[in-house]
């Protein structure tokens, strides 16, 4: 293992190298180009900005200093309304903008940001709708920077399940394919990702059973390169030839069938993956988390239900899996595996470089493992008030249940923490690589949960369980506030340099500069800065509602942006997006939110600021109709 | 979490500590694994995995609502080929398949 390690980090260092020759010289690939791209500060070209996807920007215009003088310098609505998730993309002179559904894309430009470019508005069955288990939210746009005489691309998915690719210059459809059937209830909310010349789509539907699977398309042509699936064979699930070879514990070959299903279950066995990806280019990994199990009734789902809740990595050519960790094995509390994955380099506990992974979970357990080979680095707890899990044993990878706090059938289990919405959900963190600090935005939520039998029918919803969401013990149960947490981690060291509370949910992940500063937006609808290396709260505006995307920077002409989007909804919204008063509608999140809406009411659109609000209008001119050409 | 049931937790987990040296976990801890990845077991007073079928928990699962996901996505595969077949052939996306000349 140790020699089989150390030609890896020697190959590594020396891809590494020939990479930077490579871009210093001339992009060979497209791909080479998203690289060159991400790393410019006037670009935001992808979810979690470069394909480390840390959320971080190095400009420091905007400081811990000045951040005071932070003001809107313009604004667009979406013209929906429901959870406005992601974040915008900006490339060069652009900002491309999505919607909730039904999916509008918009193309401003930055020297005039009142001018729409182009405008994508496609035509979706509302039957859609009805198959979304948690708002009708949407977590972005991916890019392609165009080769040869294919043209850059800005690719999409639909809630109605449908892969787009977009003409960048003019947003004409370029090619459209099906990925995702809503009939039986396959919908997609996850944002494309594009690496080298494919684009990667995820899928969503575990709560009406759906088996969840990841596609890669050939960007050019939209043909199917390869699918891989989250349960069943080995080959429909692409494991490699030495799939978990350097750490055979966590289980190998044959285990997505009846090993760890009863009979046929794995055929609607969940495993979807809808949250976010990373990729290493010198490992050609791509890395991701698949979903929970279906139905949340455990007891209808005998076995460890592989290969769901599992932290994947997959070479992105040919889609085999060279590694799979089940972090939560059967699963009794819809932990959905999907969250952030962020790539860094540091030096472990006996001082060795390593090329790591950080995850925090739904579990309420943040990994950290070795991004070339799976193998565990740290496991820690997001809030000490985990209490599922005793501890994830390091060395077999087993986390250690507390059966007083699993669920079964015939019996109301409480006071389980984290609930289904998880100590952490959707939201895309962000990691200081100087400071080498995560900044996580945590939820604070427990619940009681009582299953129930059900049959599946495709296209039905296969829930199976009833739940009451309530703060966690160090909020405030009385007033249901105190629901969110933000939190400052070392993954090395195990440690928490500063904690501070939310009144809600952090939902929607954060962003960190070089400026000393942590950005974040609320479901109480403000935007946030936090001095990183304090936590200290530093600068606020309110914004017109609740937030549930990151924020992002870029610098054009000079001057810094920081962007966010508003909009509440997705799954904390449901109540107030549906209007919907049972505490146990929306799967349970209804009862936990009811107080959100004397905070916040829906809304759609981007927000954009600069220190004192600078922007395009400031020549007042700029933008003005100067009369008939010619006339 | 009152101080009785939380008492109550850590006799129940010191009583299987005791039980772990001795015999089987009497309780679903995922420690006890049949073979690598294989670590699930059945709750005390539930059915072992084989033995679902049958009991009052047997989800009773309809083949024909089963298989309805797999051949939904040979379909979509089967118009998907076509469509960027017919795009590499001829230059032009076309998306309706009853469209494209076969």
């Amino acid at each position: 293992m140790m020699t089989f390690r150390t030609t890896v980090s020697a190959f590594t260092l020396t891809a590494a190298a020939a990479i930077g020759v490579a871009g210093a010289a001339l992009p060979a690939f497209a791909n080479d180009k998203l690289v060159e791209l991400s790393n410019s500060e006037e670009n935001w070209p992808m979810t979690g900005k470069t394909y480390k996807a840390q959320n971080y920007s190095k400009a420091k215009q905007i400081n811990v200093e000045n951040v005071k003088d932070l003001k809107p310098a313009w604004a667009f609505s979406t013209g929906v309304l429901h959870g406005h998730e992601g974040t915008p993309l900006v490339i060069g002179d652009k900002m491309y903008v999505h919607g909730a559904f039904p999916n509008p894309t918009f193309a401003l430009d930055l020297n005039e940001p009142g001018k729409i470019l182009w405008q994508h508005k496609p035509k979706q069955a509302p039957t859609a709708r009805a198959v979304a288990c948690c708002d009708v939210v949407n977590r972005g746009l991916a890019y392609w920077p165009g080769e040869g005489k294919t043209p850059a691309l800005i690719l999409k998915t639909q809630l109605d399940g449908h892969i787009v690719a977009l003409n960048a210059e003019t947003g004409e459809e370029f090619w459209k394919m099906e990925n995702s059937d809503i009939k039986v209830g396959s919908t997609l909310t996850i944002a494309p990702y594009v690496v080298k010349d494919v684009v990667l789509v995820g899928s969503s539907g575990a709560e009406l059973g759906v088996r969840g699977y990841v596609t890669a398309y050939d960007v050019k042509t939209g043909a199917q390169k390869w699918r891989a699936y989250a349960t069943g064979p080995d080959e429909d699930i692409k494991l490699a030839k030495d799939f978990n070879l350097a750490n055979p514990h966590y289980g190998q070959k044959g285990l997505g069938t009846n090993k760890t299903w009863e009979g046929d279950a794995w055929k609607i066995g969940g495993g979807t993956n809808w949250g976010w990806y990373a990729f290493d280019p010198d490992t050609n990994l791509f890395y991701y988390g698949s979903g929970n199990p279906a139905p949340w009734n455990e007891t209808m789902r005998p076995g460890d239900n592989k290969w769901t809740m599992t932290i994947w990595g997959r070479d992105i050519d040919t889609g085999e899996a060279k590694f799979g960790y089940q972090k939560t094995p059967h699963d009794e509390w819809d932990y959905a595996g999907v969250n952030v994955m962020m790539l860094s380099e540091q030096k472990d506990k006996t001082g060795k470089l390593r090329k790591l992974l950080t995850h925090p979970d739904r579990n309420g357990i943040v990994y950290t493992l070795d991004r070339t080979d799976g193998t565990l680095v740290s496991a820690d707890k997001l809030d000490d008030t985990v209490n599922w899990v005793k501890q994830v044993d390091l060395k077999t990878g087993i986390p250690i249940r507390d059966p007083e706090f699993a669920t079964r059938m015939d019996h109301k289990a409480t006071e389980i923490c984290p609930s289904a919405m998880g100590y952490h959900n959707q939201g895309h963190d962000s990691y200081d690589p100087e400071k080498q600090r995560f900044f996580m935005g945590i939820n604070h939520i427990c619940m009681d949960w009582e299953p129930f039998m059900l049959p599946y029918r495709a296209g039905q919803f296969f829930v199976g369980a009833t739940l009451w969401m309530y703060p966690g013990p160090k909020g405030d149960r009385q007033n249901f506030e105190g629901l969110g947490q933000i939190k400052s981690y070392d993954a090395i060291n195990n440690k928490y340099d500063w904690e501070k509370m939310e009144r809600f949910a952090v939902w929607g992940g954060t962003l960190a500069t070089a400026g000393d500063l942590v950005f974040y937006g609320t479901l109480d609808g403000f935007l946030k800065a936090r001095n990183s290396k304090t936590g200290d709260l530093v600068w606020k505006y309110r914004l017109p509602s609740g937030v549930i995307g990151h924020p992002m920077t870029y610098t054009h002409k000079g001057t810094q942006y920081v962007a966010i989007y508003y909009g509440v909804g997705g799954w904390p919204g449901v109540g107030l997006v549906f209007d919907l008063n049972d505490p146990t509608a929306g799967l349970g999140a209804v009862g936990a939110f009811k107080n959100l809406a004397n905070y916040t009411q829906m809304g759609g659109g981007v927000q954009v600021f600069s220190l004192n609000g600078k922007n395009p209008y400031d020549d007042v001119n700029v933008g003005e109709w100067t009369g008939k050409q010619g006339g | 979490m009152s101080t009785m049931s939380r008492f109550a937790s850590v006799a129940a987990a010191a009583a299987l500590t005791v039980a772990f040296a001795a015999a089987p976990a009497l309780a679903y801890d995922g420690t006890n694994c049949k073979e690598p990845g294989v670590c699930w077991e059945p709750k005390p007073n539930y059915p072992a995995k084989d033995k679902i079928t049958g009991s009052k928990y047997d989800p009773k699962h309809d083949p024909k609502q089963v298989v309805k996901q797999a051949d939904s996505i040979k379909d979509m595969e089967a118009r998907n080929k076509k469509r960027s077949d017919n795009f590499a052939k001829t230059g032009k996306f076309e998306y309706d398949v009853s469209k494209i000349a076969n």
